[in-house]
């Protein structure tokens, strides 16, 4: 069974779900975005987000932040997380439109890496393109473009990951605003996290949104 | 304006702004009135201005009133159709609140015009709201309970053969009332995107106000055909005089309150353009005979709004009678002092900060926007956001530069001692039980784990503290790697030194913080009036009263220019 989610459900959903798994709520935005923006082109943002969050659970957080001192960038437990290091990126982007080419050691769901410095692309009204194993995505604000080993987009681990500007690279896939079909028992797990950010009811908050008054006439 | 093109025709006007501090407090923004740029006056300044055609295309409802009709307006591109479903609701089932399972009436907004099949589709979905699915053809989904004490009196004297009395009318002042109006990508609707292309529908909540301007027809069309079923021939229709002091009420809580703290660029876009049309009018040299007879009519037209205007809340009953000594002062300068010359609007809005409350000065602001349709309506189009923009983060920027802007915009964060508990004695978190945002009492109530972040003035305060320990040299993006709980906070200041008016420049997890004035600032952008809190978070207003009908402003499209589908 599928379910249609829309894109603004998508954002709303993941940013909480990230939250849930204990990203603080700036890194958790960006979690969102990211996952909103993948499936505008049809890829499966949200499934690979909700991976990663689950591998991320009870982690410290500082084991999956990247090193920006080593070149290639380095996580202290070996394995850098994607929204914080793409977050990262992005904070740096400045520096990708001079030229600087940033290489990564091993990253978790390099797609969503690509994602979320792809947010910054937009920003920049430029192309950031990240590479990994055998294929190389090209983020513009509203398309992308797809070169090499497709089947290499969802890899859970790249080893090595590099990220610049190309400014000679060509929208081949413009970004939809319909929904998207995500499987729904995934939906169910996201949706399950997402609650966790939400307070049980009391008899002070039950009491607490309505009035004292008649709201009947 | 910074945020809508170069081509100000006057840029002399910056000098007459308000600065933000003055703005955006809550007492002040608590004190909005609608404007010609609320949100409502813009869609249908942009109807009658492009000739939109209107067609009631479907009416299939019962002699009880149940059934389905759908309304749709033609414009030169593209056509919207309101879908409203009419259901039997038993009285124990009716209530306004968000909370609520069924309604007397539900709508979509259908993106064109809907077949039977699309009309099939949403009667298994549209009754059940928050419960049911809509589609990517949907703008926006919304429900109406009757008004009980006006719908049956109106039922009773039209069947009757007579007018309702115009008083009870104007007491209740609609026949029904929506509750939550959703739109943007909620329960399955089109994205924002789908239509933020669309020139119609690019301002804010242009989708979500043309839904609620046809409820309103369809609401009187309902009380006339149920009259008429009742009645027979002795029925008679609404005279078209009263007819128009129909509007349509709204019921509105704590779910929409985070929704200014949410959208920073938008706000401060709502903002900046009720602000620049204000300078413009008070820049102004003189004003002509014409202008001073218009703002004299609105003036009185504020005068019987007011009349009509009941609240039995204290914080209200208290404003209103500020209101009331307001207007009659006002009235006393209007007859003393010069509306004509040596800049006449500001002089009088500068006396009205020494003299009047500010329900008054507020009140004021919006008649002097009244006879300047020319030089202000213009700046609705300065009013949508490119909310993309400000999420970025520049991480190149110095932490000096950070913390500069900060201490230069938020002295209203800094200022406050956060560790008095009644400074922090609110958060704000949504319930799992409604999934809707709600305020807690930290100190009382359990829950405060599952903050939201909407403690702006503490975050900010924090951030700042934060940066003392830091080297004001290095980066926003160094800073950030090692403290990402500031974040979010970190996009909101640097939105600021763009952005002037993008924060509510108080604490909003104070003890004394009253819900209600985000409610009042949001809902006087979409051009409510009558303003009626129940409680200290949840406000009862009316809207397009006095509005035309669809059928009024709008022709009925030629034959063959209408595609009907249904």
């Amino acid at each position: 069974m599928s379910y249609r989610l829309t894109l603004a459900e998508i954002e709303s959903y993941l940013r909480k779900a990230a939250r849930a798994s204990g990203l603080d709520w700036g890194i958790a935005e960006e979690a969102g975005k990211a996952a909103r923006w993948l499936a505008a082109f049809s890829l499966p943002g949200p499934e690979l987000l909700l991976e990663h969050l689950q591998n991320l659970a009870d982690k410290d957080y500082r084991q999956f932040v990247p090193d920006c001192s080593l070149d290639p960038w380095q996580a202290p437990g070996g394995l850098l997380c994607p929204v914080i290091t793409g977050a990262a990126l992005a904070d740096r982007s400045a520096q990708m439109l001079d030229g600087h080419a940033f290489r990564l050691g091993n990253t978790a769901y390099p797609l969503l890496l690509a994602a979320t410095l792809g947010q910054a692309a937009r920003y920049h009204q430029t192309a950031f393109v990240t590479c990994w194993a055998g294929v190389r995505l090209n983020c513009f604000g509203h398309g992308i473009q797809i070169l090499g080993r497709r089947e290499d987009l969802t890899l859970a681990e790249a080893e090595h990951v590099c990220c610049c500007r190309d400014d000679s690279a060509e929208v081949e896939i413009e970004a939809s605003t319909l929904a998207y079909e995500i499987d729904e028992d995934v939906f169910k797990r996201i949706d399950a996290l997402a609650f966790q950010t939400y307070a049980p009811a009391t008899a002070a908050s039950r009491a607490g949104a309505g009035a004292g008054l008649t709201d009947n006439d | 304006m910074e945020n809508c093109g170069d081509n100000n025709p006057m840029p002399d006007a910056a000098a007459f702004r308000r600065p933000p501090e003055l703005v955006m407090r809550l007492a002040r923004m608590g004190s909005f009135h609608q404007t010609r740029l609320s949100f409502m006056r813009v869609l249908l300044r942009r109807l009658e201005r492009e000739n939109w055609k209107f067609k009631r295309n479907l009416w299939a409802i019962d002699a009880q009133g149940f059934g389905r009709a759908v309304y749709t307006v033609y414009g030169p591109e593209r056509a919207y159709s309101l879908v409203a479903f009419s259901h039997d609701l038993p009285d124990h089932m009716r209530s306004d609140r968000v909370i609520a399972t069924a309604w007397d009436a539900t709508f979509a907004l259908y993106d064109g015009v809907p077949d039977e099949a699309d009309l099939d589709r949403l009667e298994q979905n549209v009754p059940k709201q928050e419960a049911g699915r809509i589609s990517d053809s949907e703008l926006s989904l919304s429900r109406a309970n009757r008004s009980v004490r006006l719908w049956q009196h109106v039922v009773d004297s039209l069947a009757a053969g007579r007018q309702p009395e115009r008083e009870q009318l104007e007491a209740v002042g609609y026949l029904v009332r929506t509750t939550a109006v959703y739109g943007s990508g909620k329960f399955g609707a089109a994205d924002r995107l789908t239509i933020a292309g669309r020139a119609e529908l690019s301002g804010p909540f242009q989708a979500e106000m043309l839904s609620v301007w046809l409820t309103r027809a369809f609401s009187v069309d309902l009380v006339e055909h149920v009259a008429a079923a009742r009645g027979g021939e002795r029925a008679v229709v609404i005279e078209p005089e009263l007819r128009r002091r129909i509007g349509v009420g709204n019921s509105t809580g704590l779910g929409m309150a985070p929704f200014l703290v949410n959208h920073p660029a938008l706000l401060n876009n709502w903002m900046m353009a009720r602000e620049e049309a204000l300078a413009r009018v008070r820049s102004l040299p003189t004003a002509e005979p014409r202008a001073i007879a218009e703002f004299r009519d609105h003036f009185e037209k504020a005068r019987y709004n007011l009349s009509q205007w009941h609240s039995e809340h204290p914080v209200q009953i208290e404003k209103l009678k500020a209101l009331g000594a307001d207007l009659e002062r006002m009235a006393e300068y209007i007859e003393q002092q010069s509306l004509a010359d040596d800049h006449p609007w500001d002089r009088f809005y500068r006396w009205s900060e020494e003299h009047l409350s500010l329900e008054g000065q507020e009140q004021l602001v919006s008649l002097l926007l009244e006879p300047y349709g020319e030089l202000v309506d213009e700046l609705a189009q300065c009013m949508d956001a490119d909310e993309h923009k400000s999420f970025f983060i520049d991480g190149a920027m110095p932490l000096a530069r950070l913390r500069d802007i900060i201490e230069s915009r938020c002295r209203w964060a800094l200022e406050v001692d956060y560790d008095e508990p009644d400074n922090r004695a609110r958060f704000w978190y949504t319930s799992a039980e409604k999934l809707e945002p709600r305020v807690g009492e930290r100190f009382e109530e359990p829950g405060a784990e599952y903050e939201l972040p909407l403690a702006v003035g503490l975050d900010i305060k924090r951030l700042h503290t934060a940066l003392a320990d830091s080297a004001p040299e290095s980066s926003t993006a160094e800073f950030l790697l090692a403290h990402p709980e500031h974040r979010h906070t970190v996009r909101r200041v640097q939105n600021l030194a763009s952005h002037p008016y993008a924060e509510i420049q108080d604490n909003l997890i104070a003890a004394d913080m009253l819900p209600i004035d985000i409610l009042r600032c949001k809902l006087s952008f979409f051009g409510a009036t009558r303003f009626d809190p129940r409680s200290d978070r949840w406000v009862r207003i009316c809207m397009y009263q006095d509005a035309p009908y669809p059928h009024e402003l709008l022709a009925p499209p030629e034959s063959g220019e209408a595609a009907v589908a249904v």
